[in-house]
């Protein structure tokens, strides 16, 4: 199909604000009359609070208030309410707030921050989900099973086990009966930060008449409202959540983070806007972070390579609190086949309460932290089978026709994972490796991918769009713009949609629920596939009014005509029409009279048919799929062990390529966070519980020096739901990089690894072992 | 202990009155409201807080106030005149290099630092500017793609 304005580069509708300075983020607002707040946190990971002494805190100079958790009786969460905006009784991770000053100025808060004294009863550490669920272990959460949850979660009382996932598909683990081979292997995927350049913020204002006003460095504008809506027992219309620009996601944005704690703090001064924004520590310690999960997976096969089962044991280190962590538990385990069909399956995932910070959306949402296994997996089955690694891949992949873990059935429509296999394959295994030279070893491996959303039943993504009277049009929408660029996605696809340039097409900028139309949360790569099919559902019902208004003019019915985005015209003599901006506030006639509608639309749109899951863990939960294939090609130096990508290519079917450079661009960037993951980035959390690298310069991500070259090429199977075809792409980029680089390192100098970061240091001592064998 | 400093500011003058250890991206963001140059880490690791300073690209968030009495002080603001954009801001706006846009301000200033005083500045000069500044969104491909852009632009200006 073509299209007039897909497929084309255009620039982005934030980019001169955005290099003028002219962005507002989080912490350029002023708010007239706010206040600033600093909060303390403890000096243990996991302790009773015996005691705090404010009064010293409370004669610092420009202190307003100071505020404990004592007294706070709610609890909150989406999933689970077991969060709490302020330690009560006890901590339970080393970032948690347990007290905050209120003040005129920043530094005054800071400095109040310091007088405030906190006698504690330490209590044992647990760091890792395998430690937190033994028998003995003390309990993080005496109340777990008895908060608030889903009716999907499963606790199980008098254990640190937040939720227990199953799924089971044909035989379940009987079907390895009819495995001629088997394997099993452990792999882990360690916490990880986010670390977008701008930290985490809020500004909380309880209003003299019993509203809230909150801004937020946040993705989910209307959970927030109906979160704190629910807190503090007002009808949600009470709660307004303003949103501006956004300074990176990743994930940990996403869903309630430190929102309630700054709402707690600010309820204390009603009257003032209290403002918190998380120094870079802070941003590490006391807000989501990443990953944490560790798979014990067995897989079993016939001897021609045709896959028949699969075991896995996800045992998730969930943190503190499990609210942000249980569906990513899920995400995992389902997900954890990777692009693979398998007659049976035993997935089991654990989510765990550990003394961390909790555990969060991180880019792939469960997906990379599974898939590492699985890649890895099919590499250690090819080798044990002395079958090409691609070629057991291809007799397996999830193509049209074939029965995904949770009982999808692939359309077509889900995309072409054996064409991107193939062009991966010419592209990197049809030639040559380099020799081994005097420096370095040389290696190369692939990995492909799969990536399903992890929405929920009610996630829908709403469309306003109005038209003015020069035709021109404004769209408004919830989606939140992080940097993955959907302002351009919406103009381009509206623009395709309404048939007008989109020159003519201006984007909201700011989220604000009391104007915004409804979004449950920008997740999952889902905003150009659902937020798109609003927008095309938006841009008929508009095209509708404009045709009902024209019908009325031209005294005819209105199937006889048709909109051409200039006119609408009749349909078998297009002389006779009348312009589209005439019939944008209706149509007023020559006496004046106005007749018609004016010319807006609202629409929105979910996925077709997502379900909760049966009591087999079976059930749509992915509906729409987006499948690739990757491979890396590295250089082992001999001397330090440092591993560098010489090139990382990706190639997708992502249905319809909407701009060509952003497109580009979201896998750069995300190969590039994955590449950080695969080779240094770890959070180094000692067995107390401390976080000993919560800065950018400990805690290393990616440099301009480090970028890697890349392939990257898309191709277009249209999809069933998105916009023209199109379907996300935001996050698949990230899944590859690690197994198709462990993998590329077994081909370097025959090393296997299970577990990332392999850093200079991890990489070297495992080339010295491989001598001294 | 509060001084009287003052300094020029995109092109005008000013004079705070203040602690002259406090930091220069404090002053710029809090004191004068330019809140153009961001605050990403602590301690002089993410480059978003760079600025000019007598023509030279420097981070301001661990630069005291003192350091820049009667210096020649330039941040995002300052770059474009009006409507019409400089020549790097021009080159990064188009050349993909902003997606969340938190970094930006930084990458521009350095490159406007370097590329003004140094229109041929080489490869390696160019590496080793961008190498002050974290991104976490573009891979850094299209960053180089624009410092090279703005070069051009600014070479063919001249």
């Amino acid at each position: 199909m073509k299209f007039k304005y897909l497929g084309k580069s255009y620039n982005r509708p934030d980019a001169i604000n955005k290099v003028t300075g002219k962005a507002v983020y989080l912490d350029d607002l002023r708010i007239p009359g706010m206040l600033h707040a600093a909060i303390l946190r403890p000096e243990f990971a996991h302790a009773e609070i015996l005691n705090i002494d404010t009064s010293e805190a409370e004669t610092m100079p420009g202190v307003v208030k100071v505020v404990t958790g004592k007294d706070c009786h709610y609890h909150y969460g989406d999933n689970i309410k077991d969060l709490v905006p302020m330690a009560v009784d006890k901590v339970r991770y080393i970032g948690e707030p347990v007290a905050a000053a209120i003040a005129d100025t920043l530094p005054h808060a800071q400095a109040a921050i310091e007088k405030i004294k906190v006698s504690y009863k330490p209590l044992p550490v647990y760091v890792d989900a395998r430690d937190a669920m033994k028998k003995d272990a003390v309990l993080i959460h005496k109340e777990n099973g008895e908060y608030w949850h889903l009716p999907t979660i499963k606790a199980t009382p008098g254990t640190n086990i937040a939720h227990t996932y199953h799924l089971k598909k044909g035989a379940g683990v009987d079907g390895f009966k009819d495995a001629e081979v088997i394997i099993e292997a452990e792999f882990n995927y360690p916490h990880g930060s986010c670390t977008a350049i701008e930290p985490h913020g809020s500004i909380v204002w309880f209003k003299e008449d019993n509203t809230i006003e909150v801004w937020s460095s946040s993705i989910c504008p209307f959970i927030i409202r109906e979160d704190l809506a629910h807190s503090y027992g007002l009808p949600v219309s009470d709660v307004r959540v303003r949103i501006p620009d956004i300074g990176g996601c990743f994930g940990y944005k996403s869903d309630i983070t430190v929102e309630q704690t700054v709402a707690w703090i600010a309820s204390f001064v009603p009257g003032y806007p209290v403002k918190w924004v998380a120094t870079r520590q802070e941003d590490f310690t006391s807000t989501l972070i990443a990953h944490g999960i560790r798979s014990r997976i067995k897989v079993g096969a016939r001897k021609d390579g045709k896959l028949v089962a699969i075991q896995n044991e996800v045992i998730h280190s969930g943190g503190a609190y499990a609210d942000t962590a249980v569906n990513i538990t899920i995400a995992a385990t389902h997900n954890c086949t990777g692009p693979y069909e398998f007659e049976n399956c035993d997935l089991t995932g654990y989510t765990v309460y550990t003394n961390t910070p909790a555990v969060g959306a991180y880019r792939g949402y469960g997906h990379q932290e599974a898939q590492i296994a699985i890649e890895r997996m099919m590499d250690l089955l090819a080798r044990k089978l002395n079958m090409d690694p691609i070629r057991l891949r291809e007799m397996n992949y999830l193509t049209e026709g074939k029965v995904n873990a949770l009982g999808e059935r692939m359309w077509k429509s889900h995309g072409d994972i054996l064409t991107c296999s193939n062009i991966v394959k010419e592209k990197v295994f049809t030639k040559a490796k380099p020799q081994e030279d005097e420096n370095y070893y040389y290696g190369r491996g692939f990995a492909a991918a799969m990536k399903s959303p992890k929405g929920a039943p009610f996630s829908t993504k709403g469309c306003y769009m109005k038209m003015n009277i020069d035709g021109s049009v404004s769209v408004s929408m919830g989606g939140a713009e992080v940097g993955q660029g959907l302002r351009t996605v919406v103009r381009q696809v509206a623009a395709e949609a309404l048939m007008i340039p989109p020159e003519k097409i201006r984007v909201y900028n700011e989220i604000d629920t009391q104007y915004s139309p409804y979004e449950w949360q920008t997740i999952g790569s889902m905003f150009t596939t659902q937020g798109g099919r609003a927008i095309i559902r938006a841009a008929n019902r508009l095209i509708a009014v404009l045709k009902n208004n024209a019908a009325q003019v031209l005294k005819t019915d209105v199937d006889y005509l048709e909109y051409d985005g200039e006119y609408v015209y009749l349909r078998n003599d297009p002389d006779i029409r009348v312009a589209v901006a005439d019939l944008s506030r209706g149509y007023i006639t020559l006496d004046g009279i106005t007749i018609g509608e004016y010319a807006h639309a609202v629409s929105d749109a979910r996925l077709p048919r997502y379900a909760n899951p049966d009591e087999n863990g079976q059930g749509s939960l992915g509906v729409n799929y987006t499948f690739g294939a990757t491979a890396a090609e590295i250089r082992i130096e001999k001397k330090t062990g440092k591993i560098i990508v010489d090139k990382f290519t990706s190639v997708f079917d992502v249905g319809q390529v909407i701009n060509p450079r952003q497109i580009r661009g979201s896998v750069l960037g995300g190969v590039t966070m994955a590449v950080g993951a695969a080779l240094y980035e770890k959070l180094d959390i000692d067995a107390e519980g401390r976080i000993n690298n919560p800065h950018m310069f400990k805690y290393h991500i990616p440099t301009y020096k480090e970028a890697i070259p890349m392939d990257i090429e898309f191709i277009e199977t249209p999809d069933a739901v998105g916009p023209f075809g199109a379907r996300g792409i935001g996050e698949h980029s990230v899944i590859g990089p690690a197994p198709a680089i462990l993998n590329a390192i077994y081909d370097a100098v025959g090393v296997d690894f299970y577990e990332i970061p392999v850093t200079p240091d991890v990489m070297k001592k495992a080339l010295e072992a491989r001598q001294e064998n | 202990m509060v001084e009287k400093i003052s300094f020029t500011m995109n092109g005008k003058p000013v004079t705070v009155e203040t602690d002259p250890e406090m930091m220069v991206l404090d002053v710029i963001r809090e004191l004068l409201n330019l809140t153009g140059t961001k605050h990403g880490c602590d301690n002089s690791t993410c480059g978003t807080c760079t600025i000019v300073v007598n023509g030279k690209a420097i981070k301001s968030c661990n630069l005291p106030l003192k350091k820049i009495a009667g210096a020649e002080v330039l941040t995002i603001e300052g770059l474009a005149k009006g409507t019409q954009l400089h020549p790097v801001q021009k080159a990064i706006s188009e050349s993909g290099a902003i997606q969340c846009g938190f970094c930006t301000p930084g990458i521009v200033m350095e490159l406007y630092g370097l590329l003004e005083e140094k229109p041929d500045a080489s490869q390696a000069e160019l590496e080793n500017a961008l190498n002050k500044h974290l991104c976490r969104c573009t891979g850094y491909e299209p960053i180089r793609d624009g410092a090279l852009m703005a070069q051009k632009l600014i070479q063919e200006r001249k």
